[in-house]
């Protein structure tokens, strides 16, 4: 498990750094497969029946397979568009991330002193508040796309921690509306490089007041 | 015909679904498309007309994932209100919209049938969250919720309605995340106090909510307010708001605007009243008063200098759900039965809105309300309409809205808050002024811009005159309509934590 934690924060980290598209897909879908595997070493842990296996095949088909691959089909289309990129806003999530592992641990010192899945509650809260810096720093669609199953993840890792998941029907409810998710998202994206000529969500400010 | 409820309900649930998977397969004439629309949404009414009378208020129907108690059937008969009016509208809004001349979908009429199947499938949604039994279930459905709205909300696809929809799916999304947070520790407190049967279950939580942690109860409570006050549209978390009602599809603005977000205020009913035995009522009071008065303030300047009909309109119903949530937090049952009435008139009287909105830029080819003027002349009977529904709105007498503002602000006397009552009053005020200073320049003087003439139907007129009269005779005389009241009673009795 500390493995698993350990290379989680690597993915959550290199996930920060990177600007090209792929590469964020990628390491979106490396990152699921970790929780994948959290997802059945917890569940083993407690039993062989059907609710032991169930979050893990999920989390492979619907984060590993098929959320990535949508996105990952999506980037492809993504040729010759118009690129505003700036680097500052990288380095700016970087360095937000990393306060952030600080205050997970901070927190946890602070809330549960000594507890058993003090890590994964730490890298919990790490995914949890990158994913939102990712959403807010962030202007290109995918990488806001990336920055909220990030934060889904987060929240389903210390779902998994503190209650072992959720029961069995909601926690099919909950794939389905991460999946329908990312159905309309990539709807919408490809609908704005149709309009915009672009996927940076910085041309869309007519909106005020 | 004799039918119990379990079959109603089923009738109910089934109705909507299959006329969405038979207009999403889009094989059916325009025609019988429409008369099909209006024949399923009269039978779903119809069946909750049924289910309202054979319905005892005081003994709730528990499925294994249904559960119907008043506080469902109330909110329920607000549903049910709305997709009838949904559907005797639809038709003449659609037609517009696909006029040859001007309208937007003018090249897209094949579109029609897709956006049938997206509303019925909304409204289906929004039914369930009110039915099912399960706190995790209800999450999920709000979550569900959102994303085909969104659909919705971007149905043009124009450039701005792609912003509305990109802003209401990642804010509304991140908010409901943290609810999800939120319910992951109503679980964990579940089953730290009373063991892994019924999972999440509201009844078998609130009859054993005593025993409760409260330190994590207030966690929780924490996240499920952020969570659900976003989907609200309480005001930090309010961003989407005003663009996706100002942005969408006229119709679809009165439905998110009417049932949706007061759809997210059940849910967090729901999980206070498991909650608040442990937390205690002041913490919780406390929070919905401060953001509930919050919110009203912020939507009042917005208000004032905004030149959008729509977006004026979004700002107004952000006033009303800061009355609700503030209503909500004083715990007084006075003022919990405003709060529910509240939401009825709301939800009716802002769909007549939302419509009659949608015909004015349809005849005036602008959002604008200043490049808007002499309506009384050119479009009277539209004009008739707008000023009827503000007047209702902004809580003049013969109006519902009326009756359910001033009970809540009696109960801001009684709960012993009078400031915050005054505060209320005076943001109330500004309200007034704001709004009718708008829609009177709309009103009256002489306009620039022609119109394209009256486009209020027959059928459209009736319907959007029968909600301002069905939400004032339903306030005006609830003491005397047995069934209503018996309903609301017992609604207020489960939103202040008495379970029958």
């Amino acid at each position: 498990m500390d493995y698993l934690v350990v290379f989680l924060v690597l993915v959550v980290f290199l996930q920060t750094r990177v600007t090209d598209l792929k590469r964020a897909v990628i390491c979106l879908a490396s990152q699921s497969v970790i929780i994948a595997i959290a997802c059945f070493v917890i569940g083993f842990s407690h039993g062989n029946d059907i609710h032991a296996i169930m979050p893990g095949v999920l989390t492979l088909i619907v984060k590993v397979i098929f959320i990535p691959g949508a996105v990952y089909r999506l980037v492809n289309k993504l040729k010759n568009e118009r690129e505003i990129v700036s680097a500052s806003n990288v380095n700016y999530s970087t360095m937000a991330a990393a306060l952030f592992l600080v205050m997970g641990y901070a927190l946890v010192e602070r809330l549960m002193p000594g507890s058993v899945g003090r890590d994964i509650v730490a890298a919990s809260i790490l995914m949890i508040m990158t994913g939102l810096s990712l959403m807010v720093l962030r202007k290109r669609a995918i990488i806001q796309i990336c920055g909220l199953i990030t934060l889904e993840n987060g929240i389903y890792l210390l779902g998994l921690l503190m209650t072992e998941g959720l029961p069995l029907v909601v926690e099919l409810g909950v794939f389905l509306d991460v999946l329908i998710a990312v159905v309309v998202l990539v709807i919408l994206t490809s609908r704005m490089r149709l309009s915009f000529m672009t996927t940076d969500t910085s041309v869309m400010k007519k909106l005020k007041g | 015909m004799n039918l119990d409820i379990r079959e109603l309900i089923y009738i109910i649930l089934a109705l909507p679904l299959v006329f969405s998977a038979i207009s999403a397969v889009n094989f059916l004439g325009k025609n019988v498309l429409h008369w099909l629309n209006r024949l399923v949404a009269t039978g779903v009414g119809a069946a909750i007309v049924m289910l309202l009378m054979t319905f005892d208020a005081n003994i709730p129907f528990a499925g294994q994932y249904i559960y119907l108690d008043a506080l469902s059937m109330w909110m329920l008969m607000i549903i049910g209100t709305l997709y009838f009016a949904f559907a005797w509208t639809s038709k003449a809004y659609l037609d517009r919209d696909t006029n040859k001349r001007y309208g937007y979908l003018r090249r897209f009429g094949y579109l029609e049938g897709r956006f049938y199947a997206l509303s019925h499938i909304f409204v289906w949604i929004m039914m369930l969250v009110v039915l099912v039994n399960n706190l995790g279930l209800m999450w999920v459905t709000i979550e569900a919720t959102t994303l085909v709205s969104a659909l919705l909300v971007a149905f043009k696809f124009t450039r701005t309605s792609l912003e509305a929809t990109w802003k209401y799916v990642m804010v509304c999304t991140v908010g409901i995340c943290l609810a999800l947070l939120g319910t992951i520790i109503v679980y964990y407190i579940q089953l730290s106090a009373m063991g892994s049967d019924n999972p999440l279950n509201w009844l078998y939580m609130v009859e054993h909510s005593k025993n409760i942690d409260p330190v994590m109860a207030k966690f929780a409570f924490c996240f499920l307010f952020v969570g659900y006050g976003t989907k609200i549209g309480l005001a930090p978390m309010h961003a989407w708001l005003p663009d996706a009602h100002s942005e969408a599809p006229a119709l679809t603005s009165g439905l998110l605007s009417g049932s949706l977000c007061i759809c997210a205020i059940y849910v967090l009913i729901r999980n206070i009243v498991i909650l608040m035995p442990s937390i205690g009522i002041d913490f919780i009071s406390g929070l919905c008063l401060f953001f509930g008065i919050f919110t009203i303030a912020v939507a009042v300047p917005f208000v004032v200098v905004q030149r959008d009909i729509k977006r004026m309109l979004a700002y107004s119903s952000m006033e009303n759900f800061g009355l609700m949530v503030a209503g909500l937090g004083l715990f007084v049952p006075i003022a919990a039965q405003a709060m529910l009435l509240h939401m009825f008139n709301h939800a009716l009287v802002k769909y007549s809105l939302f419509y009659t909105a949608g015909t004015i830029m349809e005849e005036y080819g602008t959002k604008n309300m200043m490049r808007i003027h002499g309506m009384m002349v050119q479009v009277p009977r539209t004009a008739c309409f707008l000023l009827l529904s503000i007047v209702a709105i902004l809580g003049m007498p013969p109006f519902g809205v009326f009756f359910s503002k001033f009970y809540m602000i009696y109960g801001f006397f009684t709960a012993e808050h009078p400031w915050l009552g005054v505060i209320t009053l005076i943001l109330l005020a500004g309200m007034l002024i704001g709004i009718l200073y708008h829609i009177l320049r709309m009103m009256g003087g002489q306009s620039k811009k022609k119109s394209s003439g009256e486009l209020f139907g027959v059928i459209d007129s009736l319907t959007i005159a029968g909600l301002l009269i069905f939400s004032g005779i339903a306030s005006a005389g609830l003491s005397e309509i047995t069934v209503l009241n018996r309903l609301l009673e017992a609604a207020a009795k489960i939103v202040l934590g008495g379970v029958a």
